[in-house]
């Protein structure tokens, strides 16, 4: 679905690339986290999936980028939008500002678009109860929570139909009842067949629900595989990535003998109790 | 649900279609202003505007709308033609280098009366029409939906703006900037400036990408969630309307009435 062949990545005011060269293919339907130091070139990396590089930014572009089999560089932004939603980092950005309640804001694209009203209002009407959020269909998007308005910013590009949805830093401004509003809106999505980019902070929560992981450091592509493998590598810290805190539990205990050592280290709680569970059985033995 | 000025209701005035309500704030205001009878727009204001104001139920806020907006610059025109009207020869009263004439007091209240029905007209509008299905009306006749874009966005983001602003505000008082009285009110807005547009101008970009990835730029025929109902009456009364205001500008021009 998402090709990167050897692509790399200036932006229009700086000499040094901001990414590649990458190279990497995801597969449709499958769910991608991202994730990076500060500067690694994951929010160009996104910009690159949803076309907005080289459309929007300009820029210097080498390598080729292909969604659903079309290079992005060539094909007109209006057309790839209904490939590629992208949802940005700031909720209150992704809001129009032109529209005066959460249906009108959802309607926006379509109305870009030009879809025909009953079919706007049969999109609209799927998405709101799809994302569960009919109750704000008629409230103003800037009296939401960030919760809320994040949901809208997603429910905003669904809207579009689009096979692969981009979300760069989702739950990074949302407290954590927010944001785990918008990762179950998220797991909807994958149930759903939606191919998802998902630059992500919230380790815990993006291990449980990705399918792989892609660790950027300086703009190269430095680790790629299943969350687990990702999260208990041992480079993880040197590339200024946090593994999650059963992983860094269980380090510590089997540094000390108290984690079994035939079970690989754990990234989610399931597998942090069954390991520590066996570890304290083991230690109580007489 | 209150967007700005517009009060939610159900009554026919709400329903009719905002080009019909456009249309009239025009026609009242134009004749008004053409109309050189001193009391012509008091008479516009109570045969056109109170009784549509009275049958859409907004009396209330119309009536505390129009009066703050409007009392300052009746005031202002009173004080200035009331008192210092260069062809006044009427003299009623005389305040030192003021003088008091009843022409200069005709010419005041004219004035006033012209400005107030202006601002009732359009505070008419806004009152009773959701923004959005105005901003929908004027698309469908013909407005850059661009245009329609930045009017509707000026509504909106302001708002927020000064929420951000607050926001700011409040992170500068929290580091000790003082804001009482108006010198060090006044001395506040550097501080205050400096982060709201540089956080405005940063989120500027990611506004930018957002729209276009929500197909912003594309040269598609646009269409509207919004329906905009209209009738052959609403039409005729809109073409009534039009034809009254002209006949105002004629008989100014021609000067038929004194």
């Amino acid at each position: 679905m998402i090709e990167f062949e050897n692509v790399s990545y200036a932006y229009p005011t700086t000499a040094e690339d901001a990414l590649g060269p990458v190279s990497f293919a995801i597969p449709a339907g499958q769910v991608c986290g991202v994730v990076g130091a500060s500067g690694s070139g994951k929010s160009t990396l996104a910009s690159a999936v949803a076309g907005m590089i080289p459309h929007v930014s300009g820029g210097r572009l080498s390598g080729e980028v292909r969604v659903g089999g079309r290079p992005v560089a060539t094909t007109p932004l209006a057309d790839l939008v209904t490939e590629v939603g992208l949802v940005v980092q700031n909720p209150f950005n992704q809001m129009s500002g032109a529209k005066f309640t959460v249906r009108e804001e959802l309607a926006f694209g379509l109305e870009n678009l030009g879809v025909d009203r009953a079919e706007m209002v049969r999109r609209i009407e799927q998405v709101l109860e799809d994302l569960r959020i009919e109750h704000l269909a008629d409230r103003s998007p800037f009296a939401l929570s960030g919760g809320q308005q994040q949901l809208v910013a997603i429910g905003s590009v669904l809207v579009m139909r689009p096979r692969v949805v981009v979300l760069d830093e989702p739950t990074s401004q949302l407290d954590p009842a927010s944001a785990t509003l918008v990762f179950g809106a998220l797991d909807a999505l994958r149930r759903n067949g939606i191919t998802i980019v998902l630059v992500e902070h919230r380790i815990e929560q993006l291990a449980e629900l990705a399918d792989r992981v892609l660790v950027l450091s300086h703009g190269s592509l430095v680790l790629d595989g299943s969350p687990h493998d990702v999260f208990t590598d041992e480079l993880l810290p040197d590339l200024g990535v946090s593994s999650t805190r059963y992983t860094r539990a269980a380090r510590r205990a089997a540094e000390r003998g108290l984690w079994p050592e035939s079970l690989p280290l754990p990234v989610l709680l399931p597998e942090a109790v069954r390991g520590f569970g066996a570890g304290l059985s083991v230690e109580h033995t007489p | 649900m209150t967007t700005m000025f517009f009060q939610s209701g159900a009554s026919p005035v709400h329903r009719l279609n905002p080009t019909t309500k456009l249309v009239m704030a025009l026609a009242v205001t134009t004749t008004a202003f053409a109309i050189p009878v001193v009391w012509a727009p008091l008479v516009l204001l109570l045969v056109v505007l109170v009784p549509a104001v009275l049958v859409a139920g907004v009396q209330r806020p119309y009536a505390r709308l129009l009066l703050l907006f409007s009392a300052p610059v009746v005031l202002v025109i009173f004080l200035l033609q009331g008192l210092f009207f260069p062809e006044g020869t009427t003299v009623l009263a005389e305040f030192g280098p003021a003088t008091v004439t009843s022409e200069g007091l005709l010419f005041a209240a004219q004035t006033s009366l012209r400005l107030v029905v202006m601002l009732g007209s359009f505070l008419f509008l806004l009152l009773t029409t959701h923004p959005g299905v105005l901003m929908s009306a004027m698309v469908e006749r013909g407005m850059s939906p661009n245009t329609s874009y930045v009017i509707s966005a000026t509504l909106q983001i302001v708002p927020a703006f000064r929420a951000r602003a607050q926001n700011v505000l409040r992170a500068q008082q929290a580091r000790g900037l003082d804001t009482t009285g108006l010198r060090r009110r006044v001395r506040a807005l550097l501080p205050l400036v400096g982060p709201l547009l540089l956080g405005s101008l940063a989120d500027l970009e990611e506004r930018a990408v957002a729209m276009e990835a929500r197909a912003f730029g594309s040269t598609t025929r646009r269409t509207s969630l919004v329906a905009v109902a209209d009738s052959s009456a609403q039409r005729w009364a809109r073409l009534l309307m039009g034809a009254a205001a002209v006949t105002a500008i004629v008989v100014n021009v021609l000067g038929v009435v004194r």
